[in-house]
């Protein structure tokens, strides 16, 4: 694929004359993500194992009453269950990354898989709260973070130029598990009790090591250690040649990889690096405010709609309209979010979804009869759908696929404490006011913030991008070819530290994707 | 489609909203993922326990059901009262309150209002008043005057050997709460005459009253129910209890992780047949070197 202009220096995919590595053996090459093929296996895979990841937790909301009874516990311990395997999933992240980053994706989610159903069995024969806490909040909890994440990495590997489709089909396996599970989850209670149900979710959960089997491994991830470490000796040879301060920082490399300290080897596993990435940062703190915000409105719309005098059933009608909303909406999203006009400037598109979630719920409030509701759930139901598809695809379009597995780690274990922290503040203001209204405000208000920080935080982030291009370009053309390698060397070095070379043309692909459509306009 | 069943629920909605009770809100706050259940306002609170004042306005609303619900536990006087809309075709009407067949005397008329007074000690006053506007159309709206309603969940699933938990909440403080169940076609009381290391009844508070059955057989499974004793009479809810052997939930189980099982080694044994096909022996790689090669040629 040709492309205008020197941008990054590439004329084909994967060449990059002055600054590859010489002598890169063939095999360690970055393979070329497919875009199609098996790859929709894979996204089939994700879909199932996302779903059952955010689905899961909603749909044991059903058995609670039961549970609360048979234990004779308070509602509020038993809410712990949900509160606990929420937490974990999402605290579970970084342990999820690393073991992605050493084994991959396929065999973390099979163990995962395998996790789950053992959690959920061995529930099925608990005889106090708190064997219920470990069984079906901490294990299934832990099993659930395993799927969660390899998932959304294996579709980086996989896709790069229809990424955003593959990302919003993946995601829409959520709103369709949630409408699977919830009628699902009625009907075995019904027929099995709460134990037998917990009996056969757990078999119904092994379907993720189904998914798990799905994730062909691509590119020789495994074999990233051994090549990395390989070329990180041919780079300190080259290094040897020229004197320059970088020299030191790669000689400290060696020396620590040398003497392989504890900070080291997390870093090889897990990229703390990243928080010196401004685009990270940037999505890191634009996301933790805009979560305390995001998943309260759909835990109160029933009790509101309940609140102004609807029937249960109609208020059931409402989540209905959500979920089918939400289902359509995603991979609608990811279609548009892959258009040529869009996928350049995604960021934007991303914080313009967030805004619209949060108008949505400072409208919410107007809505005086059902027929407003309804409304009010189809319009969150797109705006939700809407954030939910670019969440991950943002992540990967700021740090690239190479650093995303490290990434996503972080940045859920970041969210996690906003994610809790949101229902209960809701609860807390409707509970001081008597009003569901100011939770509505609360939480528009919050996520117009988020969206509008993420906003101008990125226009400045594409503006740096754009001028830190230019620079490099400058430099390229810069006669002296040594300080050229080094100056390439030290961006290489810094921005993959710990994914061999094999991404590293992938990362500069999409990277001059971007750039290129950058480039063209102002900034 | 959308639009009439909307109407649907619009039609189920308006007869609450338009009730002239300021009802409590209960108390909205929600927990992580459920939600309590706020007071219908179809239900009449008592205030200070001893007096109840309800009014419908007529007609009301098209298509709306003139009735409302009144639970009483304790001796109370409760005023009952027909509101004419000033708004409405209906002018002047005759108006009589009755009782199943028999009519009440002693009413009171205001200027659209007409009500009845009513001193309730005992279940025999209990049960349904209707006024009745007579003019150039009938209408008429009811009171139903009853005994708290029992909450409970009706159909309960458990296994052998394992605690079936029966709870029983009602509204009001009953004076006292009874346990029965079905053995054969006789009713029988569960007390302490009954095995105290089968049956264990307490009451959790002073609205709530539980029931354990413990190592339970097949033969525990049937009706069981609780009774309320207020002073205006009884009131009982029904449970059936189904005790389950293992075996019941352990089929579908098993035949679905045989399913996985089956799933997972035909993706792997493909993947394996479809890596022999390539050219390499069994190395993945080579089929993307091949890939990368055509990819440059772009």
């Amino acid at each position: 694929m040709a492309r205008g202009g020197r941008d990054t220096g590439q004329d084909s995919r994967g060449s990059r004359a002055p600054l590859a590595p010489p002598a890169m053996p063939p095999p360690g090459r970055a393979p070329v993500p497919p875009d199609g093929g098996w790859g929709w296996a894979v996204v089939f895979g994700a879909f199932v194992s996302i779903g059952f990841a955010y689905a899961f937790p909603k749909g044991l909301a059903i058995f609670f009453k039961e549970i609360q009874d048979f234990f004779g516990t308070s509602y509020g311990e038993v809410a712990w269950i949900s509160s606990i395997m929420l937490a974990t999933t999402y605290g579970a992240g970084p342990i999820s990354s690393i073991l992605v980053n050493r084994y991959g994706s396929r065999p973390v989610v099979m163990f995962g898989g395998l996790l789950c159903g053992v959690g959920m069995i061995s529930a099925a024969f608990c005889t106090s709260i708190l064997q219920l806490y470990i069984c079906v909040g901490f294990i299934t909890g832990f099993g659930l973070a395993l799927n969660l994440q390899p998932s959304v990495i294996i579709i980086g590997k996989y896709f790069l130029k229809r990424r955003p489709i593959a990302n919003g089909l993946a995601m829409a396996g959520s709103p369709v598990m949630l409408c699977t599970l919830a009628p699902l989850n009625q009907f075995l209670f019904d027929n099995f009790g709460w134990r037998g149900s917990f009996l056969i979710l757990g078999a119904i959960l092994l379907h993720c090591c189904v998914a798990g089997a799905l994730f062909r491994p691509i590119g020789a991830a495994t074999a990233s250690a051994k090549t990395q470490d390989a070329l990180k000796e041919k780079i300190t040879e080259d290094a040897m040649k020229m004197s320059s301060p970088a020299n030191v920082s790669m000689e400290n490399k060696t020396e620590e990889e040398g003497g392989k300290d504890c900070c080291e080897k997390i870093n090889q596993y897990l990229d703390l690096s990243l928080f010196k990435h401004r685009g990270f940062l940037i999505y890191l703190i634009g996301n933790v405010l805009m979560f305390l915000g995001f998943f309260a409105p759909i835990v109160f719309l029933a009790p509101y709609a309940k609140h102004t005098g609807i029937d249960e059933y109609s208020a059931a009608f409402l989540l209905s309209v959500l979920a089918v909303v939400d289902m359509v909406a995603r991979p609608a999203t990811g279609i548009i979010a892959n258009s040529k006009w869009v996928r350049p400037r995604i960021q934007y598109f991303f914080s313009f979804a967030i805004a619209f979630n949060g108008a949505c719920h400072l409208l919410c409030p107007l809505a005086s009869n059902y027929v407003g509701l309804v409304v009010y759930s189809s319009f969150f139901g797109l705006a939700f759908g809407m954030v939910c598809a670019m969440l991950f695809e943002t992540l990967m379009d700021l740090v690239g696929a190479a650093r995303f597995t490290s990434a996503v780690g972080l940045v859920t274990i970041a969210e996690c404490c906003t994610i809790l922290l949101g229902p209960p503040i809701g609860g807390t203001l409707i509970d001081t006011f008597g009003d569901y209204k100011y939770m509505f405000i609360k939480c528009g208000a919050v996520m117009v913030l988020a969206g509008t920080f993420l906003f101008i935080m990125n226009y400045y982030n594409y503006r740096m991008l754009a001028k830190e291009e230019k620079e490099r370009k400058t430099k390229e053309e810069d006669p002296k070819s040594v300080r050229t390698e080094k100056e390439g060397r030290n961006n290489w070095n810094k921005d993959t530290t710990q994914v061999g070379p094999e991404l590293e043309p992938l990362r500069e692909e999409q990277e001059g994707v971007k750039k290129k459509m950058n480039g063209t306009n102002e900034f | 489609m959308p639009a009439t069943f909307a109407a649907r629920r619009l039609g189920l909605l308006l007869p609450p909203l338009l009730l002239c009770i300021s009802f409590s809100g209960g108390n909205p706050a929600g927990s992580d993922l459920t939600t309590q259940d706020l007071k219908q306002p179809s239900k009449e609170h008592q205030s200070n326990g001893s007096f109840v004042q309800s009014e419908i306005l007529l007609p009301g609303p098209h298509g709306t059901l003139l009735e409302r619900s009144i639970s009483l536990a304790n001796a109370t006087t409760v005023e009952l009262s027909c509101k004419l809309d000033p708004n409405s075709r209906l002018k002047s009407p005759q108006v009589i309150w009755k009782r199943g067949n028999e009519t009440i005397s002693h009413t009171t008329k205001t200027e659209n209002s007409w009500s009845i007074k009513l001193v309730i000690v005992d279940s025999s006053k209990m049960g349904s008043y209707s006024c009745i506007l007579k003019g150039a159309e009938e209408i008429s709206a009811t009171f139903h005057l009853h005994v708290p309603k029992i909450e409970a969940r009706e159909k309960l699933i458990t296994y052998e050997r394992d605690t079936a938990v029966m709870v029983c909440k009602a509204d009001s403080t009953p004076m006292a709460w009874t346990w029965y169940m079905m053995s054969g076609s006789k009713p029988v009381v569960i007390n302490e005459s009954l095995r105290t290391d089968k049956y264990l009844t307490d009451r959790l508070s002073a609205n709530v009253t539980r029931l354990r059955v413990l190592k339970l057989t097949k033969e525990d499974a049937g009706v069981y129910w609780c009774e309320a004793a207020f002073k205006l009479g009884k009131s009982e809810k029904k449970m059936k209890l189904t005790v389950l052997s293992i075996m019941a939930p352990l089929k579908p189980f098993v035949a679905i992780v045989a399913e996985v099982v089956i799933l997972v080694t035909t993706i792997i044994l493909y993947e394996l047949y479809s890596k022999r096909r390539g050219k390499c022996t069994g190395e993945k790689v080579c089929d993307q070197t091949e890939q990368l090669k055509s990819g440059e040629g772009q």
